[in-house]
């Protein structure tokens, strides 16, 4: 199979790559950063690139998935690894909620109302006090570095973790795409109605998709918290932070692809790192700029994401090659 | 005796929400593109106002036509450059277009004028009429009339004028619309154009109370699609009762629950809406 080398590749490079940076140094963390973002486009991808249904609300799962495993372990001492699973379930029950009254909308309505779900998220991080600590944010509490204690010395394990993470994710959103799950939810993105007359419970699959895609958002919600160690309602729960660039992510990489949100990820991450480091030291804003200006240019340029480009391009060589 | 002044803030309050969403209403019904930037718009409006009154003397009220024309020519110039190639391409390349244009011009005001809060001084600022027992804030009163006055010029340009025609025109169906002679995208461009405008116009006259910075289109994002949506997204005299009705509620929440809550109803009631009635309140099913 000639689509199998270049996962083979990509897994290869990035257990290598970590060894190779330094335990202490900035670029593992902005690989880590990276892995999570990508692992979480692609949780994203199940919601908006199978049933195309345009999330712009995900921080909400995320923010509750940071939040349940720390609140656990400062509250309880239980590790972020049995947090984490208790995030998901809290995570998959908040989607379910969420989808119950916004399944029905279509496109631009569907975005506005899991946009405005997330704020509502956001409020009651900031209000809830005795329990979120409010918006002085949250410290995840130091424990003696062990695996089943979720807490390590250097930041190589965690990078790992999020490797690991993204395959997991991907792995599931292929197992979606390609079963009978995968058909039923590109019948009602090519047309809901025909979809429904041919016996597809429109409203279940599309339940299925969207609490399967809420609780993996709130299992990464654990590992970026675990790697953040400090975190605030805004960053969590935040438009721009997190729903807004989760998307982003999947869309310039390709939507509905399993390679589009890592491309994605390994595109827009490393460009804001590159920008903050580069320009944030000259003049406030500037960063964010110029990535306002390269992201409105590779929108104009690839409206469908990267991974068309790349497609046709390969579409190209393989046609020169052929003789 | 609370409620009533609860009520008639909230709509003073909520006929500037009004005009501000007019023009993402407009924008909407008439190229079917939802802009996720139009709120920065209103923090263009607020600067060239407080710039206008920080170095020409120019009361916010008086500088509010010249917010509106810089807006008008920035959005000329945006539609015609940018959101013009997108027309036709997925609506998530539109949505994140504009989230581009949000991040440019967001970011873009923070280098030029840096993140610190200005706010004007006008000798009505902290004056109000007494009505009885009843207080009516003359910032917010004169806010009000103004965006009574740009609603009705817009309600009259819309329903009179050839241009508000043949954008009516081309809103209903842009083929038809050419082969009578419209020029489409030159109507999309007026549009465009008008309807941040507009935004940046309700951004001057609520400048007596409202301090300006970078971020302060952010506040209202949520809250301007709540408005549309309460309305009917698409639909201007939907987007006037919206504003009000988002006005009522907001000061109506600030009686019976703490500040911090007051969104929080905002966005309940806009995700209610969406969900039982997605239309808006006052339109009819399309």
């Amino acid at each position: 199979m000639k689509g199998r080398s270049a996962p083979c590749l990509f897994i290869v490079a990035a257990v290598l790559v970590p060894l190779l940076l330094d335990p202490r140094g900035y670029w593992i963390r902005v690989l880590t950063i990276t892995l999570l973002f990508a692992a979480m486009a692609q949780a994203w991808n199940i919601v908006g690139g199978l049933a195309n249904q345009i999330s712009l609300g995900h921080a909400a799962f995320f923010g509750i998935g940071a939040y349940t495993s720390t609140v656990l372990l400062l509250k309880f001492g239980i590790s972020p690894w049995l947090g984490m699973f208790a995030g998901g379930a809290l995570g998959g029950l908040a989607a379910f909620v969420i989808a119950i009254p916004t399944m029905r909308l279509q496109g631009h309505y569907f975005a506005l109302a899991t946009l405005a779900f997330g704020e509502v998220m956001r409020v009651i991080a900031n209000v809830w006090t005795s329990l979120t600590g409010g918006p002085g944010g949250l410290s995840v509490p130091f424990v003696p570095p062990s695996f089943l204690a979720y807490s390590f010395k250097l930041l190589r394990p965690h990078a790992y973790i999020a490797l690991a993470a993204l395959i997991v994710v991907t792995v599931i959103f292929q197992a979606i795409r390609r079963g009978a799950m995968g058909y039923r939810l590109r019948a009602i993105r090519q047309n809901a109605d025909a979809a429904e007359v041919i016996g597809i419970d429109t409203t279940r699959v599309k339940l299925f998709a969207a609490v399967i895609s809420g609780a993996l958002m709130a299992m990464l919600g654990t590992l970026y918290a675990q790697v953040a160690v400090f975190f605030d309602p805004d960053t969590v729960f935040g438009i721009a932070s997190i729903s807004i660039r989760v998307a982003l992510i999947a869309i310039i990489g390709g939507v509905g692809t399993a390679a589009g949100p890592i491309l994605g990820a390994f595109f827009i991450i490393p460009l804001e790192e590159i920008m903050n480091g580069l320009l944030s030291s000259r003049a406030a804003g500037l960063s964010q700029l110029v990535f306002g200006v390269i992201l409105i240019a590779v929108i104009l340029w690839q409206p469908r994401g990267f991974i068309t480009a790349l497609n046709s391009l390969r579409a190209r060589l393989s046609r020169k090659g052929a003789p | 005796m609370s409620l009533l002044q609860a009520i008639i803030d909230g709509l003073l309050i909520g006929g500037v929400y009004a005009v501000i969403s007019i023009g993402l209403t407009l924008v909407y019904g008439v190229m079917g593109i939802v802009n996720f930037a139009q709120a920065e718009f209103l923090t263009i409006g607020m600067f060239v106002a407080w710039f206008a009154w920080a170095f020409l003397g120019l009361d916010p009220v008086i500088a509010a036509p010249l917010s509106f024309a810089v807006a008008f020519a920035i959005g000329w110039v945006v539609q015609g450059q940018l959101i013009a190639r997108v027309l036709n391409a997925p609506s998530v390349a539109q949505i994140f277009l504009t989230v581009g244009i949000l991040i440019v011009i967001e970011n873009g005001s923070l280098l030029l004028f840096g993140s610190q809060f200005r706010s004007v001084t006008t000798a009505y600022q902290t004056v109000s009429l007494s009505l009885g027992p009843l207080f009516i804030s003359v910032p917010y009163l004169i806010a009000f009339s103004m965006s009574l006055v740009c609603g009705v010029a817009l309600w009259w340009f819309m329903r009179a004028s050839w241009f508000g025609r043949a954008m009516r025109a081309t809103a209903q169906n842009p083929a038809a619309a050419r082969l009578m002679g419209i020029d489409a995208g030159l109507m999309y461009r007026m549009a465009f154009a008008l309807g941040v405008g507009l935004t940046a116009f309700g951004g001057a006259v609520i400048l007596p109370y409202v301090t300006v910075f970078p971020g302060v289109g952010g506040q209202f994002v949520v809250l301007m699609f709540t408005v549309v949506v309460l309305g009917g997204l698409g639909s201007v005299a939907g987007a006037v009762v919206g504003g009000l009705a988002v006005g009522v509620i907001q000061s109506l929440s600030a009686l019976f629950f703490p500040i911090q809550l007051q969104n929080l109803v905002l966005f309940i009631v806009f995700i209610l809406v969406l969900a039982v009635r997605p239309q808006g309140l006052v339109g009819a099913s399309r």
